[in-house]
């Protein structure tokens, strides 16, 4: 990152998000900011607009109308690669994987190496790509038996890592995560948390989605809730209680 | 942590292929040979030199316009248009060069002229959001209705040597036309499983809104896919009127039938996401071993097309049990286990 950011202290900050389906104001009005090598969380129940925020902020689909500021800066994100320049990685709640491709081919996608056949005609360098992906996994102890697989035929936890390798091949300073532990076992579940404390040590912001309020108060300096589109309230985790957070997700306040 | 990230043989670091893919390549070289052997006992003819050469020739335009089909099946698409895309080609191109064209420009143009309707058809898939299926067969009535336009009872012969020669030819023995054919399909496995194209391609038929949030350009992709449909159509139309010096408007009637067949025979999913173009080669060669023995055994014409049909639907059918598609199949073979 260029130290001229370093003096900015919001990686992220959102204003007036406004999402419409049809009728449903799926966000309505969103305002919050996601300080530098901060862990925020995002919180609410089935239906609340997490994942339509998440979709915003990755460019996968663009809202109605806000505005979106990265370190400072108000940028426009009308697709994934606009994202994607803007230093954001994105794990999406389908986990956005290619079933039939295999492994560095799932990690490598959208940003593959490519060397030059005969001097000039290029071509996909699968072997570097296979030997940085070997790498990238052992980087977080995880077993994949083949990588030749398509990664339909991979369990769980394996596909996660494989989405959260993707990340690390990017220049990223804010990581957004749709429900990265769903799905997965206690061990599993356990080593996505390893990893989201690895990359904020390193100095990555990450705001992450859970319904796993245990993993949210172990891992998370703030909790912002959502409910029916709207924000609730942004808390510290160190001076507020799991029931206040549930009382918040359920009843929109905390008393 | 214990890590066990198994590296397997250099030889095996073809971009989508795994074990299953590699057996069932060698599972369907062992068939045709097979094939070849029963049509040779059944018919010595079969097996003669001359009549070999003369069923890869014949083969030679299917292996070269199933190539591309690979890569629009493997991209969740399908395309039935390729045999009017072929004559609409193949007449106007005969036409300006009757007319006294250079044979070179006829022939840039015929490519181009390919190329382009394929783009529109892409078009009409990617933005327009037509499903492949109906906006190729709109395709397919369209083009033909302008083949027809163009040279409705009209059978065009009579192309100069040097084109000819593309379909008649012969270099150290071996035909042109199978020549020009295993270039495309090296070419296009090369395209296939070592660019970013390829990649692409495999992409969105195994998951579009993936592949869209992976950063690939998918709407791009989908009409490049098409545009090189058209293209390569329209190399293999060139060399199947130098091969039989003629064309006319009804030219390639049901060819897409015969073609999808070779790419689905080949082991390519009809559901996207894997083919294989090493596969798609042979079984666009199985098709025309078959249809040749057919000949040799004084099958008649009809009961060919019926036959065909019903190597089509057998090739899905295996398709889909290959894949787990068919839950009546599938438990059953839970069960066997
Ligand atoms: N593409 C869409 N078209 C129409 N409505 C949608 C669409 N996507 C989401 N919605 C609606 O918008 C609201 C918010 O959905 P969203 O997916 O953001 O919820 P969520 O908080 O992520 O829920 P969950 O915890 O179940 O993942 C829901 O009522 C949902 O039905
Ligand atoms: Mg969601």
């Amino acid at each position: 990152m260029s130290s001229d950011l370093e003096g900015v202290r919001e990686v992220l900050r959102v204003a007036e998000l406004t999402k419409n389906y049809g009728g449903l104001k799926a966000m309505d009005s969103i305002s919050f900011a996601v300080n530098r090598g901060e862990v925020m969380a995002l919180v609410g129940d089935n239906g609340a607009g997490k994942s339509t925020l998440v979709k915003a902020l990755s460019g996968a689909q663009p809202p109605d109308s806000g505005q979106i500021l990265i370190n400072g800066q108000p940028i426009e994100l009308r697709s994934p690669r606009d994202a994607d320049d803007a230093g954001i990685g994105c794990i999406h709640q389908s986990l956005g994987l290619v079933d039939a491709l295999n492994v560095p081919e799932n990690v490598f996608l959208g940003r593959e190496l490519q060397r030059k056949r005969f001097g000039f005609l290029p071509e996909l360098d699968h072997a570097s790509m296979r030997a940085k992906t070997v790498e990238l996994l052992e980087r977080f102890g995880v077993n994949v038996s083949s990588l030749n697989k398509p990664v339909v035929k991979l369990s769980g936890g394996q596909r996660q890592s494989i989405a959260i390798s993707r990340l690390l091949l990017q220049d990223v300073s804010l990581v957004i995560m749709d429900e990265p532990m769903a799905a997965l076992g206690v061990d599993e579940g356990q080593r996505v948390m390893d990893l989201v404390s690895t990359m904020r040590d390193e100095g990555i912001s990450i705001f992450i989605i859970s319904h796993n309020l245990e993993h949210v108060f172990q891992i998370a300096d703030r909790i912002a809730v959502l409910k029916n589109g709207r924000l609730v309230d942004v808390v510290e985790t160190a001076t507020t209680s799991r029931d206040a957070v549930i009382k918040m997700i359920t009843f929109g306040s905390a008393n | 942590m214990a890590t066990n990230v198994k590296s397997s043989t250099p030889a095996n670091n073809v971009g989508h292929a795994d074990r299953h893919w590699l057996l069932q390549s060698v599972g369907l070289t062992a068939v045709v040979i097979v094939l070849a052997v029963i049509f040779t006992i059944i018919n010595p003819r079969f097996a003669t030199l001359a009549n070999l050469a003369n069923v890869m020739t014949q083969a030679s335009h299917y292996i070269i316009i199933a190539v591309a089909m690979t890569f629009v099946i493997t991209s969740a698409g399908i395309d039935l248009s390729v045999g009017s895309v072929l004559a609409l080609v193949t007449v106007i191109g005969f036409a300006f060069i009757k007319s006294g064209m250079n044979p070179a420009l006829a022939v840039a143009i015929m490519f181009a002229l390919g190329a382009v309707i394929g783009a529109f058809t892409g078009t009409l898939i990617a933005l327009v959001k037509i499903p492949p299926f109906i906006a190729t067969l709109g395709m397919m009535v369209s083009l033909r209705g302008l083949a027809l336009l163009h040279s409705a009872g009209t059978m065009h012969f009579g192309l100069p040597e040097t084109l000819t020669w593309l379909g008649q030819g012969k270099v150290f023995g071996v035909p042109v036309p199978v020549i020009i054919a295993m270039t495309v399909a090296v070419v296009g496995a090369w395209l296939f499983n070592h660019t970013k194209f390829g990649l692409y391609v495999r992409a969105i038929g195994g998951n579009r809104e993936a592949a869209r949030l992976a950063g690939v350009p998918v709407n791009l992709i989908e009409i490049l896919v098409y545009s090189l449909m058209g293209l390569v159509t329209a190399i293999g139309g060139l060399v199947m009127i130098a091969r039989i010096d003629s064309t006319q408007a009804t030219i390639g009637t049901s060819i897409e039938i015969h073609i999808i067949a070779a790419v689905i025979i080949g082991g390519t999913s009809l559901f996207g996401g894997r083919g294989t173009i090493y596969g798609t080669v042979l079984g666009a060669v199985l098709l025309s071993m078959m249809t040749n023995a057919l000949v040799i055994a004084g099958v008649d014409n009809f009961w060919q097309l019926v036959i065909m049909g019903i190597v089509v639907l057998l090739a899905v059918a295996i398709n889909n049990l290959r894949e787990n598609r068919i839950p009546v199949f599938s438990s059953l073979m839970r069960r066997s286990r």
